[in-house]
């Protein structure tokens, strides 16, 4: 038997619900109530298999800092009392049952918000064998909130286009590659080994995000125009003020000076 | 009772203004992941680091196009992508207002030309990336390797691999009537 044989249900013994469909009339009264919607909104949250990451910043939402309360959205611990269902976490197996149920539990109109990676696409769980996808694959979806997990304002705005208090910023797009087009070359005035042996000893020094940004000042300093090389780095070091930087500089100019003692620039 | 009161007033509001005021965000937050057509050569780093495949490419040999899409639905904002990529043309910038109605808002494709092979015609990299290491080869003049290699660019591995067979097979005949010769 090989080890990779795995213990999961086959597909033929798997029930697959249907999605849930909304009738006309529902639709109607959902559009008519969110032309005029005059009172406060309760979320009632149902975990589909997360993390807890997105329950953390769920809460973090309800804290006096972001306080969604002020808009009259407020957590309640019913789907019964419920006006928006917020589904976050991947559409297990196992869960699509309770996912269901709190969905019928809650009167209409509703809405339903799908939170965090997971719970628009299966998230990093996507491929999983007891994962479906999103909570769209069941059920009905008003409003996506990308995010791993999305922060409180992130919540706060998806919960503000849900209310149709603010429009939404992104929209789909299709680029097309223009005729002839070039990507430009980085720091082109720069010899290719020199700018990689720098960008090498730069990102083992400060990490990528970092690296990027002192790599870009060094390379300021290399190709200032009027100055000599060597004179500009060392001013370059001489004005920074902080001491892990200079030190990041000054090992940087010594690949510069190895470089160029060698004469293979 | 006074202290507390004096307490308040000194603490003050701690509510963000947002949404009705733009949020204050930071330089180096991780928000939404953003691409720039222009500098990017499609090699497709960022789509094989990617931990969620939130980022794929997608080629048709037959149109001669590859396709790269990141699905910000996917998305977990890792940063994997702007660490890989050789021309830094993606990276987390502080955009994070991306909640949308419609599922296919949160996908953003964009379409490469895929290059052809001068010798047999098969389409074997994208355009831009062929490209981009002529110019960069270009730019190390005086090394007969890399002048080899920058004329070979638009050749196909496959392509190459018979042209250096067929040298090795002319290289050994003559190497074999050199001898014949001697003998």
């Amino acid at each position: 038997m090989s080890l990779r044989k795995t213990y999961q249900v086959p597909e033929s013994l798997q029930a697959r619900l249907d999605k849930v469909e909304l009738d006309d009339k529902i639709v109607a009264a959902k559009a008519a109530l969110l032309n005029d919607i005059k009172r406060s909104v309760y979320i009632y949250r149902v975990d589909c298999g997360g993390c807890n990451g997105c329950e953390i910043e769920i809460f973090a939402t309800i804290t006096p800092v972001f306080d969604a309360e002020r808009f009259g959205i407020k957590n309640t611990p019913s789907p019964r009392h419920a006006d928006i269902l917020v589904y976050t976490g991947a559409m297990t197996r196992s869960m699509r049952l309770p996912a269901l149920r709190a969905y019928e539990g809650a009167p209409d109109p509703k809405l339903v918000v799908s939170y965090g990676a997971c719970g628009c696409t299966g998230g990093i769980f996507h491929d999983n064998y007891c994962v479906w996808g999103g909570t769209d694959q069941l059920l009905p979806v008003d409003v996506y909130i990308p995010g791993c997990p999305p922060s409180p304002a992130q919540t706060i705005y998806g919960f503000a286009i849900a209310l149709g208090l603010l429009g939404q910023k992104l929209h789909e797009t299709n680029i097309v590659e223009g005729a002839d087009e070039h990507a430009p070359l980085l720091y082109e005035n720069v010899p290719y080994r020199l700018r990689v042996e720098i960008e090498r000893e730069a990102r083992r020094m400060a990490g990528y995000r970092y690296s990027e940004k002192l790599v870009d000042r060094f390379m300021g300093a290399l190709t200032a125009e009027g100055v000599d090389v060597f004179s500009s780095v060392d001013a370059l070091i001489a004005n920074e003020p902080d001491p892990r930087k200079v030190e990041i500089f000054s090992e940087l100019k010594d690949v510069l000076v190895s470089k160029a003692a060698g004469g293979r620039l | 009772m006074l202290k507390t009161l004096r307490n308040i007033l000194k603490t003050g509001d701690a509510t963000v203004k947002y949404p009705f005021a733009p949020l204050h965000t930071w330089p180096d937050m991780r928000g939404k992941p953003e691409h720039d057509a222009v500098a990017c050569i499609a090699c497709g780093a960022c789509a094989v680091a990617c931990p969620p495949n939130a980022i794929q490419m997608q080629t048709d040999l037959k149109a001669g196009t590859t396709i790269w899409s990141i699905d910000y639905g996917r998305c977990i904002f890792c940063g994997r992508c702007e660490e890989v990529c050789p021309l830094s043309a993606i990276s987390l910038e502080s955009e994070f207002e991306l909640a949308v109605m419609r599922k296919d808002d949160l996908i953003e494709t964009c379409t490469y030309q895929l290059q052809a092979c001068s010798e047999c015609g098969e389409y074997f990299a994208p355009r831009k990336e062929v490209d981009y290491a002529v110019r960069l080869l270009s730019s190390m003049p005086g090394n007969p390797e890399v002048e080899e290699a920058a004329q070979l660019a638009s050749v196909c591995p496959t392509c190459k691999r018979r042209r250096d067979a067929v040298a090795a097979k002319a290289a050994d005949d003559a190497h074999a009537k050199a001898k014949g010769g001697e003998a």
